[in-house]
């Protein structure tokens, strides 16, 4: 016996509909995080005079400052774990040097 | 023999010339001097890293830094050679054979610096007994936008060779047994070497946001074609036990956010970070950290740490493969398995106050004491010593490190 479509279900053109929908939502999801991090990083380049990187400035808001200790840490890591990788970078940033 | 006395001496001799250039230039210079000790313990198995560590650099005339290191692996333990073996638990652990061994690892490069790029290069020749490696690097780093943004590139490149039977009949991997010690390894005709190349990939971007807050970004992508097992460690296979035969091709790839909080009203850095990770063995892991670190005064720091970690196993990872073989490959590597670990670390800092005319004990522009010490609890949800779980679960982990410039 084959089901006959009931009037409550969608029809193709119904459902294409609903996924054109799907996809401006999902493309003005993804211009809106465009956008979002555009500005952020426009904002980045102009927010911090030099004049206020006291605090930037302190060891403890540097990435990076382990130094040896930071190195021998991850070598331990990666061998008694099976990933690896994106560990802090040290320099810059700050404009403290 | 000549192998092993070679690097020590190009090692010294490195470092001399390092020291030299150094205290030549005299307007900058700095030595670091750190050691790290590793050790986990119980049931009978243990593993034991003592991490010695000397780096030497020296700036001449603001444009050029040179660079000489020397560092140590000094191993011990006692492990589980064959995984999984008839009658394995408590029996197999308690008899788990010993193992010891140093790993002598030299490395030399230079930075050149401008006033907001600098360019490095180096190169780092490690050996032991039955493993030697060659590792180049080239960096670049620079500052934009009135240094509020950095970013960093880096390309690694390593050549390894490791000791194996030499097992010309054995074409199958199960059929392939594994290596009992490091004798006679890269000389004798019973034994062959395996390869293994690395390429590492790294980018990533500091960001400065506000007086009080920076974060920054790292990706990384690592590319390995060659041997990636123990060839001391073999899987019971049901009538014979082979040397673990993980794929020779794996693609690794992760990403972090780190983010740094000034906080004025105590006068400390709150510091957290995130990595997500993912590899063609079908790992995928996560990492979040989160520390607090304070100025205790002038010149001491403390910092509290926690860290999480959570991975699932490999595709090929089977905890009995007697009864879930998962294919032609097959490995005893408990890293490999699902597995979590929680650290608890402390970190003390001290900077040694300078005198009135700014030089620290008369000679030094600066000295620095570092104590880092943590504590590790690892948990395997899916790694079975035949019926018995892993008992050296809990691990040490203490640093010492001095920091002079000069």
């Amino acid at each position: 016996m084959v089901d006959s479509p009931s009037s409550s279900e969608p029809s193709v053109s119904q459902r294409d509909g609903a996924v054109h929908v799907r996809r401006l939502r999902l493309g003005r999801l993804a211009a809106t995080c465009l956008a979002m991090l555009l500005l952020a990083l426009s904002a980045g380049c102009v927010t911090v005079r030099p004049s206020d990187k006291e605090f930037l400035s302190d060891p403890s808001m540097t990435f990076g400052d382990e130094g040896a200790a930071g190195a021998h840490e991850q070598h331990v890591m990666s061998n008694r774990e099976g990933s690896m990788g994106a560990g802090s970078v040290s320099g810059g940033g700050c404009g403290c040097n | 023999m000549q192998l092993r006395s070679s690097p020590r001496a190009s090692t010294l001799l490195l470092i001399v010339a390092a020291i030299s250039l150094a205290a030549g230039a005299r307007a900058d210079g700095g030595i670091d001097l750190t050691g790290t000790l590793y050790h986990d313990s119980g049931g009978g198995l243990k593993m034991t890293v003592i991490t010695p560590g000397l780096n030497i650099d020296g700036t001449i005339a603001d444009a050029l830094t040179l660079r000489a290191g020397y560092e140590a692996d000094i191993v011990s333990g006692a492990s589980v050679a064959v995984v999984d073996a008839p009658g394995s638990g408590v029996d197999a652990i308690t008899g788990a054979t010993t193992l010891n061994d140093i790993r002598h690892t030299a490395s030399a490069g230079f930075t050149l610096h401008s006033e907001f790029a600098e360019l490095t290069a180096g190169y780092a020749y490690g050996t032991e007994s039955d493993y030697h490696s060659h590792g180049f690097s080239l960096s670049a780093h620079s500052e934009l936008f009135e240094r509020n943004t950095a970013f960093d590139i880096s390309y690694a490149r390593g050549f390894d060779r490791a000791c194996a039977l030499n097992q010309p009949r054995a074409q199958e991997s199960v059929n392939r047994q594994r290596l009992p010690s490091s004798t006679g390894c890269f000389s004798a005709d019973d034994r062959t070497t395996l390869h293994l190349d690395l390429s590492t990939y790294q980018g990533s971007w500091t960001q400065a946001w506000a007086p009080l807050f920076t974060t920054q970004l790292t990706l990384t992508a690592q590319i390995l074609h060659g041997y990636q097992g123990s060839p001391y460690r073999a899987v019971w296979l049901g009538r014979s036990a082979a040397m673990e035969n993980p794929p020779e091709d794996r693609a690794r790839y992760a990403a972090g956010l780190g983010a740094r909080l000034w906080l004025e009203p105590l006068h400390g850095a709150l510091q957290l970070s995130g990595r997500v990770y993912r590899d063609t063995w079908d790992i995928k892991s996560i990492t979040a950290e989160g520390a607090y670190e304070q100025s205790l005064s002038g010149s001491v720091r403390l910092r509290g740490r926690v860290r999480f970690y959570d991975q699932n196993a490999a595709i090929f990872f089977s905890d009995d493969y007697v009864r879930r073989p998962r294919g032609e490959y097959f490995t005893g590597d408990r890293e490999l398995s699902s597995m979590r670990s929680m650290t608890y670390g402390l970190r003390l800092i001290y900077d040694v106050p300078p005198d009135d005319e700014g030089d620290v004990l008369g000679i030094f522009d600066g000295l620095r004491l570092v104590l880092k010490a943590d504590l590790i609890r690892f948990d395997f949800r899916s790694f079975h010593y035949g019926r018995a779980d892993i008992p050296n679960t809990d691990a040490l982990m203490i640093t010492l490190g001095l920091t002079s410039r000069f």
